[in-house]
């Protein structure tokens, strides 16, 4: 459904990704994971069109995106990893503004904004304005607005970021079904736990390259840990993180 | 040079001591701003001070010509008294450094009171929130002094060098240097506590979210106060000279009056009226400062203490009263899903998001200035006549102008530009709808006033042939304005950032005035003139109509050209490459 073909982009000459390709079908949750700076951002904003990037192309259903970006995003649902909202406007006004510009009918459009809040415990607080919103309910007022017109391919960065534990919960259990529904996910994350519980696959990215890439269960049996957060260190980590802590704490009590 | 540096050592020790960087923090904050975003528009403070003292230094400049001996020989002026002459601009003198200096504490009026970040930043560290306090203090004393002797320090040198200059005794102009710094400095330290101590008197008032809900109100009508002070600054000088006679003049509750009064009284000019007044200066001077002193603590203690509680989200629920008009509009005119969604964003942010609403206020303020002075002339002394004058044809014609300006120079002003990222993401660049939202909401906003306030009242003086005609002309140039205006516009107001300056700027904000006397003084003498002669009239509104139509199909030929949703105001390349080997695709 979605493929990524040799994506580079270039800041001002520095590469902060370089030839990053993957495939994503329909049915697979996809994990991408790497440090800060490895150029998951990157990337997730090329693919959703944001970004335009300086080489490589990125094809949904076998036609690049760019050129018709319109019906791509028509088809595409996004939570980006900020909760960016404009804080003057409720959290029904900016869902039906979505909506709305989605073209989806109106009385259909309340009716379905009004149950989505409902059921994401937001409905008592949807006339009051974003700005007196926790991050949590900011973070789901973003995946109404990236579900509200059924979309095939979500792409969510750090979708938990500031969910309560219930909402984390119905949103990975979410995330699967809509995976069996034979929706393509993208899920960029930092919390390898949830990666290892939800994504069928792995995309792995350090200093803006792919380190590797392939289903979960692959990529564990070809490293030789059980665990992901193993796999993850095997690969990624050059610090030692038992040695990192003990400096820290001898820095705190110097003198 | 060792001494020197010493003290540069000493100093630059002192200030990375707690308390002065608590101070040099308060300073930053109120002087960039609370939200430090970065839509905000961020202005060096050299550059400011620059600015504030531009208007004084430049207005003493003018007035070399009208105190030169050499001219006054020329003109025949051989009897004259410098200190009568000055009463006149030594009142545009006091009315300025007011107005400077309150349009200032106006700008700081959200950052004079520590903020939320403040208190997260600050509070958890192991400081007193007295200390805080006492920062806080001293940085609004610091920044109000360099801002009143910056705003001022000009028009005491030069204009009291061009009044003493001609003057044999050098004692003179000492002398008049003196009183007119000291007055001007005084008024303006009033103007800065008065607005001062009417945030604190507000917060200490009203509930958190009130005060917060009505701050753009009350900010754009002092703003009006003060641009109408300014605006008739050249008027009540000769009024002042009345006051003798007509005691109960409502000049007596002009505080700039007050500050002439009292400069007077430092002069040995005043008379008794005056010098009553003069004392009324000191007066309020001292009441404002008290006011502003106690309303500062009592509500930073009251706020400031409790700022995490305190929500910044208007209260109680929103939009409910306004969904009807939105559905009403879905079905009457806007047509298309971005014009609906944009419509209902556009007209949320104007009216909820206080930078904007204040800026359009401003500009609907100075309309409301000018419109009042021109009814004002215009109806002096005179009654109905059977056909109104230019001037009364011309007060809709200010409004709808100050207004129809103001929204698209509010259009050009970014909010939240983060939040951006969804319109980036869903809508389609490549159709340019945005000119029409736009001009759909400019009609919006100044149509209704027309038809509903303007149109009535003509046909209630001046009868139906009148009020039909005017309301024909005011219709399509109001029409023909917005087409101007929005002539290579192709953003979704609020969401791009703010405009690069340009070479241009300088001819816009030129073509910006001419469009305010070609709009109001020419269409409202020719449609007198049309009012006059029936025919004419029609040929008037003909070619009204033809011009309309002309620069609708100009606008429409260049959206056609450039063809593009714009979301950031980039420079144009200094090169361009032609292409010429692909065909110059």
């Amino acid at each position: 459904m979605l493929q990524a073909i040799e994506l580079t982009k270039h800041y001002a000459s520095i590469p902060a990704v370089q030839k990053v390709t993957f495939q994503l079908e329909g049915g697979q949750i996809l994990g991408c994971l790497g440090p800060n700076g490895s150029g998951k951002s990157t990337t997730v904003k090329m693919i959703t069109g944001l970004l335009e990037p300086s080489r490589g192309r990125v094809l949904f259903r076998g036609e690049d995106i760019r050129r018709d970006l319109v019906s791509y995003r028509k088809r595409l649902g996004y939570v980006p990893e900020e909760p960016n909202l404009y804080p003057y406007l409720s959290g029904r006004e900016y869902l039906e503004m979505v909506g709305i510009l989605r073209g989806i009918p109106q009385p259909k459009l309340g009716k379905k904004v009004d149950t989505l809040l409902a059921l994401l415990s937001l409905y008592p607080s949807r006339h009051s304005a974003m700005a007196s919103y926790s991050k949590g309910m900011r973070q789901r007022v973003l995946l109404i607005a990236a579900l509200l017109d059924d979309p095939e391919l979500l792409i969510l960065d750090e979708p938990l970021s500031g969910l309560d534990v219930s909402s984390a919960l119905v949103l990975k259990n979410l995330i699967r079904a809509l995976g069996e529904q034979g929706k393509a996910v993208f899920y960029c994350s930092h919390v390898l736990e949830v990666v290892e519980q939800v994504c069928s696959h792995l995309l792995i990215l350090r200093q803006g390259a792919v380190l590797v890439c392939g289903s979960t269960g692959d990529i564990q049996k070809r490293i030789g840990h059980s665990s992901l957060e193993r796999t993850f260190h095997h690969l990624v980590d050059d610090v030692d993180p038992g040695q990192v802590t003990r400096d820290i704490i001898d820095v705190i009590r110097a003198a | 040079m060792t001494r020197r540096t010493s003290l540069a050592s000493k100093w630059d020790a002192y200030i990375c001591r707690p308390f002065p960087l608590l101070v040099r923090l308060s300073m930053n904050r109120i002087f960039h701003g609370s939200n430090g975003g970065e839509e905000e528009l961020n202005i060096s403070m050299g550059l400011l001070l620059a600015l504030l003292a531009i208007p004084g230094g430049f207005a003493s400049l003018l007035l070399f010509d009208k105190y030169g001996s050499f001219l006054q020989w020329l003109r025949g002026q051989t009897k004259f008294d410098p200190l009568a002459a000055a009463l006149p601009d030594e009142y545009f003198f006091i009315v300025l450094s007011m107005v400077v200096t309150g349009g200032v504490a106006l700008w700081w009026w959200d950052s004079i009171f520590p903020d939320r970040r403040d208190f997260v930043n600050l509070v958890p560290l192991p400081i007193a929130t007295s200390r805080i306090f006492l920062a806080n203090s001293i940085a609004i004393v610091i920044l109000t002094g360099l801002c009143v002797i910056d705003v001022n320090a000009a028009s005491s040198v030069l204009f009291p060098a061009s009044v003493g200059g001609a003057q044999p005794a050098f004692r003179f102009a000492m002398q008049f240097a003196g009183v007119h710094a000291l007055v001007v400095t005084l008024a303006s330290v009033f103007s800065f506590l008065a607005v001062f101590a009417s945030t604190g008197l507000l917060l200490l008032l009203l509930p958190y979210a009130l005060f917060r809900r009505i701050s753009p109100y009350v900010r754009t009508l002092i703003a009006t106060m003060l641009l109408a002070a300014l605006s008739t600054s050249f008027t009540v000088p000769s009024m002042i000279l009345d006051l003798p006679r007509f005691s109960h003049s409502p000049l007596r509750f002009l505080p700039p009056v007050w500050f002439l009064g009292f400069c007077q009284l430092l002069r040995g000019r005043a008379d008794p009226s005056l010098a009553k007044l003069g004392y009324l200066a000191i007066f309020a001077l001292a009441v404002v400062a008290a006011l502003a002193l106690i309303a500062y603590a009592v509500s930073y203690q009251r706020c400031f203490v409790r700022l995490l509680e305190l929500a910044d989200a208007p209260p109680g629920h929103l939009g409910l009263r306004m969904s009807w008009i939105f559905s009403l509009f879905d079905l009457l005119i806007l047509r298309t899903p971005f014009q609906r969604a944009g419509y209902r964003f556009v007209l949320k942010t104007l009216s909820r998001n206080e930078a904007h609403a204040l800026a359009a206020g401003g500009f609907l303020g100075v309309g409301m200035v000018i419109a009042s002075r021109t009814l004002f002339s215009a109806f002096n002394g005179k009654g109905l006549t059977p056909l109104p004058s230019a001037d009364v044809l011309s007060i809709p014609l200010i409004l709808s102008y100050c207004l129809v300006v103001g929204i698209r120079f509010v259009f050009d002003v970014p909010a939240h530009l983060q939040a951006n990222w969804i319109f980036r993401l869903l809508l389609e660049r490549s159709i340019d709808e945005s000119a029409a939202l736009a001009r759909r909401v400019v009609l919006c906003f100044a149509v209704p006033g027309i038809v509903l306030v303007a149109f009535p009242i003509y046909l209630h003086y001046w009868g139906w042939t009148v009020s039909l005609v005017h309301l024909g002309v005011m219709m399509i140039w109001l029409m023909l304005l917005t087409e101007v205006l929005l002539v290579g516009f192709r953003k979704l107001p609020f969401t791009c950032t703010y405009p690069l300056f340009q070479h241009s700027a300088v001819i816009v904000a030129m073509a910006y005035v001419f469009g305010y006397f070609a709009f109001t003084a020419i269409t409202s003498e020719l449609e007198l003139e049309a009012l006059s002669r029936p025919v004419r009239g029609m040929v008037f509104l003909v070619i009204s109509l033809c011009v309309w139509y002309v620069v609708h199909r100009v606008r429409k030929s260049f959206v056609e050209v450039r063809e593009c949703l714009l979301f950031e105001d980039t420079p144009a390349a200094a090169f361009e490459c032609l292409h010429l080997s692909d065909g110059g695709c």
